[in-house]
């Protein structure tokens, strides 16, 4: 059984690599768009190939998982889960590299009073400890860890709802602004999102280690 | 030479020393069977058969001998076959395992190498003078009986070992008893090696003389033997009677009449190994 | 309180039935099995340590666990074939369609024609292929040529072989291929119309076609028969049975639904077995 073992610990890896990959990605997307940093930006859409390579290879690895060790119980759930936290992880890096191309292709600065009017420090902080939750979670099998993002995304949830009145409010203040506000609103979308993305990872999470489904499942 | 050389000779060295003994044996039996058809043949005739016993070689005839060989075979059979089959079958498959029945395999086993001589003072004592029966047919079938008990018990019980385990448990899964299993199953299982075991031992039987000597068969019998009680003779013992005598006449008789005992040992053999063969492709 | 009741009840029902009665034709369609207490013991070693279970009609139930776990001995309690083992001791209570089997009067070959048994390694006789099929019914005393035949006929059918040796019966068993000597010992079994079925092991010695075509078969039995099966093939017991029971050191250690056992099974020793940590 040394050889299943060893690939299942390959498999295991590959979703930690995947998590560091990611992570990695919402970082630079976010300081490339505070900063309007171009060169920063290049390199998330650079490194969105390596992103993309990376979730064709776990998934072809787990089909490959399957078909030759026939998983049962944990091991099943756990190449499950792992699947499914593939593609999540994969829109999320998709949401990064869609921040990044506006910086790119938009050659606009978002003024700061606005970033802090949505309280966009808040939201990334936010967003970047539900996925350190996650990643903590998976890497030691700690449900209760998952559980926490829950909460967490409520606090998005809200900002997020809060973000439009925001910045209705200062456009009226200022016309000027519409577009920066726009994109602003764009990205504060994209952010709630990644929080939806995260939630979901943490309920693969769960089911794996626990086989409880929280899927469409009203109170967690 | 290397290793692969010196096997490759040692195979083919073994493989000619086996040859030559095996054509060594054949040629004795041939060289045996030879001399004796040399001898005796020209006696073997319907009237040698028929004759009894004389003082003159040659009128004497074996008769008597062929009578007393095929009554003591055919008595020898009805006692020991049910009997040797019986207690094989009883000590195999019903008695208990125990030092006890250890004990007992072991010692059936040894009586299998008794002198047969022993066996005839023990026929003399019981059968002959405790039971009274004196020196007649009875007692000698009922000697060469426990003669050759041992080794048809050893037999029978070495062919329901071989009986594959398996079978009796597809027996008793089905609901059979016990009695059936052995009935339907073991028994027609081994019959290839009870009647290899029955024929050994009646081979055996057939030649012996030594006992019966001592439980009273007679050298001399000018008559037929009409009842069971009667004196007997057979024929390894008219064959080892003339042998002894100075005429010429005799030794011809004598080659002759080992020649009828061959044929009958041969014919009875042959028709067990035949009766064996039929009992093994039915199963089959 | 419930639970009181129905062990009261239970002894009123069996002290007012006469056991030396041959088995009442009602139960024998409700083929269950149920164990109290087993505890078995071969000489001084304890081969099973106290199990209990409940087997239920129409189901298959597969036995799994590492060798030496006592699966083969618990199976073998229920048809009793564990009689013929030298030392063979037991306890507890073994009650197949609501008798008793271990009280004093049940007869063994009485029992076996309610359960019959399949074993690893086809054993047919060395008989006609009639024969064989045949045997089950001669033991019992059945003379009349004309329910033999059917019988026979019937149980080939059922065992997915009719097709296969209907135009030679008499050819000999032992002249048929390992697959086809295994369905053979099943029609055998068939034959006596049990209610129970019990599958030692029946595919490890095949090749994986013939494995393929008694799983069929052990579904297609599944209307009729309640079929235990002991398995090595962690995938045949997934693929084939209702329920699963996992036994370890003279233990069972989880019973459940095969696909619970399979998904999330409640012991950690369980998951270590089926996902190939140990054993």
């Amino acid at each position: 059984m040394q050889n299943v073992i060893y690939h299942r610990d390959i498999l295991n890896q590959s979703g930690m690599d995947m998590l560091s990959l990611c992570k990695g990605q919402l970082e630079k997307a976010k300081e490339s768009f505070v900063n309007h940093d171009s060169d920063l930006a290049e390199e998330v859409i650079r490194t969105e190939t390596r992103v993309n390579a990376l979730d064709l290879k776990i998934e072809k690895d787990c089909e490959k998982f399957i078909a030759l060790y026939t998983p049962v119980a944990i091991d099943l759930r756990f190449v499950i889960a792992l699947l499914k936290i593939n593609s999540e992880l994969e829109r999320i890096a998709d949401h990064a590299y869609s921040i990044s191309k506006y910086v790119i292709d938009i050659d606009t600065v978002i003024p700061p009073h606005l970033l802090k009017a949505v309280q966009f420090d808040t939201m990334f902080e936010t967003v970047m400890n539900m996925l350190d939750h996650v990643t903590e979670a998976y890497e030691n099998k700690n449900v209760k860890i998952a559980r926490k993002v829950f909460k967490k995304d409520r606090i998005l949830d809200d900002l997020n709802i809060k973000s439009f009145t925001v910045l209705e409010e200062e456009i009226k203040k200022d016309n000027g602004i519409i577009a920066e506000s726009l994109i602003l609103f764009s990205v504060v979308k994209k952010l709630e999102r990644v929080g939806d993305l995260i939630k979901n990872i943490a309920e693969d999470i769960i089911f794996y280690i626990d086989a409880e489904v929280l899927k469409h499942q009203k109170k967690k | 030479m290397n290793n692969l050389q010196k096997n490759r000779l040692i195979d083919a060295a073994f493989k000619m020393v086996g040859m030559l003994c095996t054509l060594l044996g054949i040629l004795i039996l041939v060289i045996l069977l030879y001399n004796i058809i040399r001898v005796g043949y020209t006696r073997v005739n319907w009237d040698f058969i028929s004759s009894l016993p004389s003082r003159k070689p040659e009128e004497a005839g074996i008769y008597t001998a062929i009578i007393g060989t095929l009554d003591l075979m055919l008595l020898t059979i009805i006692f020991a076959i049910p009997i040797g089959i019986g207690a094989g079958l009883y000590l195999e498959e019903y008695a208990k395992k125990s030092r006890l029945s250890t004990l007992l395999e072991i010692n059936i086993a040894n009586l299998a190498g008794v002198p047969s001589i022993i066996y005839g003072l023990l026929g003399l004592g019981i059968f002959v003078r405790f039971f009274g029966f004196g020196g007649s047919i009875l007692s000698g079938a009922l000697t060469l009986s426990l003669l050759i008990l041992p080794i048809i018990i050893v037999a029978t019980r070495e062919a329901i070992k071989a009986v594959p385990p398996s079978l009796k448990e597809a027996s008793f899964a089905l609901g059979a008893s016990k009695w059936q299993t052995l009935q339907k199953v073991v028994l027609p299982s081994s019959s290839g090696g009870i009647v290899t075991g029955i024929i050994l031992s009646l081979s055996r039987a057939i030649g012996e003389t030594a006992p019966l000597i001592v439980v009273g068969a007679m050298a001399y019998v000018p008559f037929v033997p009409h009842s069971l009680f009667d004196t007997f003779s057979v024929l390894p013992m008219q064959i080892f009677t003339w042998t002894t005598r100075p005429q010429a006449g005799f030794a011809i008789a004598a080659g002759a009449a080992i020649i009828i005992l061959l044929g009958i040992t041969f014919l009875m053999n042959g028709i067990a190994v035949y009766l064996r063969n039929k009992w093994q492709n039915k199963l089959q | 309180m419930a639970k009181q009741i129905a062990i009261t009840m239970e002894t009123i029902i069996e002290q007012s039935l006469p056991m030396d009665e041959i088995v009442d034709k009602s139960l024998k369609k409700t083929h269950t099995i149920e164990v109290n207490g087993a505890k078995v013991w071969y000489g001084d070693f304890m081969a099973i340590k106290g199990i209990d279970m409940m087997i239920k009609p129409n189901t298959v139930t597969s036995f799994i666990g590492p060798s030496g776990c006592g699966k083969s001995t618990f199976l073998r309690l229920f048809n009793r074939m564990n009689d013929y083992v030298d030392g063979f001791r037991m306890e507890g209570k073994i009650k197949v369609n609501g008798r008793n089997i271990y009280k004093d009067k049940v007869h063994v070959e009485e029992l076996r024609k309610e359960i019959g048994m399949v074993f690893q390694k086809p054993n047919p006789f060395p008989k006609s292929i009639f024969e064989n099929v045949a045997y089950g019914l001669k033991i019992q005393g059945i003379k009349d040529k004309k329910l033999i035949n059917d019988r026979v006929e019937k149980a080939l059918r059922q065992a997915d072989l009719w097709e296969d040796v209907k135009d030679n019966l008499k050819k000999s068993a032992l002249a048929l291929s390992g697959g086809q000597q295994q369905r053979l010992c099943i029609a055998r079994t068939l034959a006596v119309e049990p209610s129970i079925i019990l599958m030692d092991e029946p595919t490890s010695a095949l090749d994986p076609i013939s494995t393929s075509k008694i799983e069929d078969l052990i579904f297609e039995l599944k209307e009729k028969y309640t079929i235990v099966i002991v398995t090595h093939n962690m995938q045949q017991a997934s693929r084939i049975s209702d329920y699963t029971a996992f036994f370890y050191l003279g233990n069972l250690i989880e019973f459940d639904k095969t696909k619970n056992i399979f998904t999330n099974p409640k012991q950690q020793q369980t998951e270590n077995y089926i996902t190939g940590r140990f054993g």
